[in-house]
């Protein structure tokens, strides 16, 4: 009768944790190998994806000097091996438009995006799970309709698109918040945070708007789902409140499918936030990426995409190493193993 | 979501779409201007002749918009059938062919999906160049990882019905199988994955062509959103007629398929569930003297579920304290709605039009919803059909076993705790292990903790439906030996809904048989068992004893 039991055991757990491991490691190759590819399977000579779009007008014997230059001249299988030296030491090119290290110029940029996406995921977060955990309690009557009906117009709506309505409105119009930028170049201590913080509202309230609805789905969803579940029977059986019933039984257990979900929501987050800081011109990775496409810098863009892919994967590995903390089954070492029964 | 709700939601994604659809074909019969014709001066404000003004050249901007929903209808669309096609195709050769060809597609699909989608579009898309093709192409290209993830799921579990089975043990060939009878049954789960691909991909075209990778030559609503934000246009009145216009429209197309792609989803999903009823007007309350009479006297009861005829009528028995009473029936009878409703946790669409159910003299069917909530688990306990999954997976079975008391009891948590080991040994299980969570049990552990749940506050009657589904033989025995020790010992009012006759024969008191909603036949059990007076309870005796083997272990 002990062998009845379902959960993955410790070694079931390990083994898993490795394959996940491996998963993310092929994610971090499959993005780099591809910035290799690209400019190799686009159209046109590589040197002009390297070098810039002036390439194109450069003598001939010069550009043969930024093909030596760049590696070019030589076979692929020992370009692509340089490029991932180039990775290991921290080389991902030189910048056009910069003319600086990509690399400086996206740690540069990068806290900004930290910030804004941070602050951005958790109040997304705590709207979509509360507002879809409600609506699925109320699931069948007319204001779970309405909530759903309102999110996926809101979910409808392109980010960049709500990031200009709220320019219009509350910066042009109401001239509440400044319509741009991170902070000012100069000022410093508190005046300087304050002005941050300002011109961080609209594009954070852009951002949290746009993505909510992702989670509010997915809550909604797997809540929905848990309330068919005979342990919430069980529970009204036993006379719990519904209060507890929808925040302690069903919500808490709704739970670990939206956070085994988190991936999906992410990776919206991050795209969201690449039109979002572009309307803004906010200073992050996103405007980067926008910049770096109208100037075609090409060496730029590619690092930003590989940096971002390094960010949705250390969320990813940062949601797997929580997940046991929600879910006492794939806990390892923490509840104390099955003894045999105990038999009347 | 009831039937009626999603129903209308895709009604209105259906005329929302249509409505789109109709404009773009006819674009050019609705348009006032050529698009790209220079038909007024730049910058105009809205006037009789340019209903939305003109752009940053002198363009008609209400012509813009009518002639973009053809590009992005064209790039959405297009893009998803692509996206489409190819997951489909990757989704059911590794669904059906499984092994290394599954391990190998789905580690690609993996991949995709976790790299951020518009970074990766925007990446291609640079290299790709500008072009309704390459931008249709490159959509395609970064879609149909989750179209193929979704459709293996499905593609796996038809695999294992039972005809398809059937066919791959009589040899037929894999090509055959796939073709004639794979596909069919795929094709109206890859509609939906097409809607919500379409979608997706409207809106990625939308945020490519406002980063400035749109074809400059086909405007969509996107690459005109791009031109307003590069002239600066949502920093002056501008933004009325030049951005809200198309977003507006990105919008509604949108949600267009993301209201059909809800439906389909909505549909799918079962859509009774178990509610706490609200109190309501039924028939008039009974009410006699408390300790007067059996714990628990169902009186003509009648339950109807909404729309369908009654599912119960004229249903009537009683359980007195320290009785055993067998409720019989085959699935279907209304034995478990009987139970359901002894217990006040009728589904939602369920409702006591007839009769009553009185439990130590009070009528439950009348009660207002909070003092029907103070009676469960107080003095009318339930064990549920599923034993195995009766328990929250994600809290220690100890806290569940408090709670129980802490809901009716205004007793500290010390005190809550040490009642929980109590019940814990009085079914015979290690009160140490109240820290451990359900899924450390085995399923007769588990069914011995739902027992001490509904014991928690010593009701006056229990409710047993189907305590022993699931478990194996050995382990029913013991379950029902211990629920005949308990109602002997505490003497509660025990009745035990199943519909395996002999599981009760033994212990019950008195049994009765229920067939079609009604009761057959009711009376001592030896006599039911001996002398059974209808021929249902004879067939149900047969055919218990015929089937009398063990079922598989769960």
């Amino acid at each position: 009768m002990g062998a009845e039991r379902s959960a993955p055991h410790g070694g079931d757990t390990l083994r898993h944790g490795g394959a996940k491991v491996g998963q993310y490691g092929v994610v971090v190759w499959a993005a780099a190998t591809l910035n290799f590819a690209l400019p190799h399977m686009a159209p046109g000579d590589p040197v002009q994806y390297l070098y810039g779009g002036d390439s194109l007008g450069l003598a001939p014997e010069l550009v043969a000097q930024v093909r030596a230059g760049y590696g070019l001249d030589r076979p692929l299988a020992e370009q692509y091996g340089a490029f991932w030296t180039g990775l290991f030491t921290g080389d991902l090119g030189r910048s056009v438009q910069y003319n600086r290290p990509v690399v400086d110029v996206l740690l540069e940029y990068l806290p900004w995006t930290v910030v804004l996406v941070g602050v951005s995921t958790v109040l997304a977060l705590l709207l979509g799970v509360a507002l879809g955990a409600w609506a699925a309690w109320h699931r069948g009557k007319r204001r779970d309709a309405v909530a759903v009906a309102a999110v996926l117009t809101l979910d409808s709506m392109p980010g960049f698109w709500i990031g200009m309505i709220l320019i219009a409105v509350f910066a042009v119009g109401l001239g509440w918040f400044p319509s741009y930028g991170g902070a000012a170049i100069d000022g410093t201590g508190a005046a300087w945070l304050a002005d941050a913080l300002s011109r961080m509202v609209l594009p954070g309230l852009t951002l949290t708007l746009a993505t909510f609805g992702g989670f509010f789905l997915l809550t909604r969803a797997a809540m929905v789902t848990v309330l068919d579940e005979p342990f919430i029977r069980l529970a009204r059986a036993k006379g719990v409140r519904d209060r507890s019933v929808a925040l302690h039984h069903a919500l808490r257990t709704a739970l670990l499918p939206v956070s085994t979900n988190l991936t999906l929501v992410l990776g919206s987050l991050l795209s969201g936030a690449v039109v979002v800081e572009s309307v803004f011109a906010y200073p992050g990775l996103g405007r980067l990426i926008f910049e770096a496409v109208s100037a075609r810098d090409y060496p730029l863009l590619q690092g930003a995409f590989l940096l971002v892919t390094l960010g949705v994967v250390a969320a990813n590995v940062l949601a797997d190493l929580l997940y046991p903390l929600l879910d006492p089954r794939v806990r390892r070492g923490g509840a104390r193993s099955a003894p045999g029964e105990v038999t009347v | 979501m009831n039937r009626g709700l999603s129903r209308g939601l895709a009604i209105g994604g259906v005329v929302l779409l249509a409505i789109l659809l109709l404009v773009a074909l006819a674009a050019p019969l609705l348009a006032p201007y050529d698009p790209d014709e220079r038909s007024g001066r730049p910058f105009a404000r809205p006037s009789a002749e340019h209903l939305l003004g003109t752009n940053d050249v002198g363009h008609d901007l209400l012509s813009e918009l009518i002639h973009g929903g053809r590009v992005s209808l064209l790039v959405g669309v297009v893009a998803a059938l692509v996206a489409t096609l190819i997951g489909a195709a990757v989704g059911v050769a590794a669904g059906y062919a499984r092994g290394w060809v599954d391990t190998v597609l789905m580690r690609a699909v993996d991949v995709v999906l976790s790299l951020p989608t518009l970074p990766l579009t925007i990446v291609i898309g640079v290299f790709a160049g500008p072009g309704l093709g390459t931008q249709i192409l490159v959509i395609a290209t970064v879609m149909w990882a989750g179209v193929a993830r979704e459709l293996r799921a499905q593609v796996l579990s038809l695999r294992e019905r039972d005809h398809i089975q059937a066919l791959r043990a009589m040899g037929a060939s894999p090509v055959h199988v796939v073709s004639h009878h794979l596909l069919p049954a795929v094709t109206p789960l890859v509609v939906p994955q097409f809607v919500l691909a379409t979608k997706t991909a409207i809106l990625l075209e939308a945020s490519l062509a406002f980063l400035g990778l749109g074809d400059i030559t086909a405007k969509s609503w996107g690459t005109m959103l791009s031109l307003a934000h590069s002239r600066s246009a949502f920093l002056t009145d501008a933004w009325l007629w030049w951005v809200l216009p198309p977003g507006l429209a990105i919008a509604l197309t949108v949600l267009a398929f993301a209201l059909l792609g809800f439906a389909f989803e909505e549909r799918a999903r079962p859509s009774l569930r178990v509610r706490s009823r609200p109190a309501r007007s039924g028939p008039a309350p009974r009410r006699v003297a408390r300790g007067d009479g059996p714990a628990l006297v169902i009186e003509n009861l009648a339950v109807t579920y909404t729309g369908d005829a009654a599912a119960v009528a004229d249903v009537a028995l009683t359980v007195s304290a320290g009785e055993l009473v067998g409720l019989v029936g085959e699935s279907g009878s209304g034995k478990s709605t009987v139970a359901a409703a002894a217990a006040g946790l009728l589904p939602l669409a369920g409702e006591i039009t007839a009769g009553a159910v009185l439990v130590e003299g009070r009528d439950i069917a009348t009660l207002p919803a909070d003092e029907l909530r103070r009676m469960r688990g107080n003095r009318i306990a339930l064990i549920p059909q599923e034993a195995m999954s009766a328990l929250n997976p994600v809290h220690p079975v100890a806290e569940q076993l408090a709670e129980a008391v802490l809901v009716h009891r205004r007793v500290g948590k010390q005190a809550a705790r040490r009642r929980a080991a109590e019940l814990l040994t009085l079914v015979g299980i290690d009160p140490g292990r109240g820290r451990d969570y359900p899924h450390q049990f085995s399923g007769g552990m588990r069914q011995r903790v739902v027992i001490a749940m509904a014991l928690a506050n010593d009701p006056a009657v229990v409710i047993a439906d189907e305590p022993t589904t699931g478990l194996d033989v050995l382990v029913q025995e013991e379950v029902l030996a211990l629920l005949d020790t308990l109602r002997r010992t505490i003497g509660i009012a025990l009745l035990v809904v199943t519909h395996d006759l002999p599981v009760i024969e033994t212990v019950a008191d008195r049994i009765v048989v229920m067939k079609d909603g009604r009761v057959v036949e009711a009376g001592p059990a030896a006599q039911v068992l001996t002398a059974p007076e209808h021929p249902y309870t004879r067939l149900l005796l047969g055919s218990a004893l015929r089937l009398q083997v063990p079922e598989p272990a769960p």
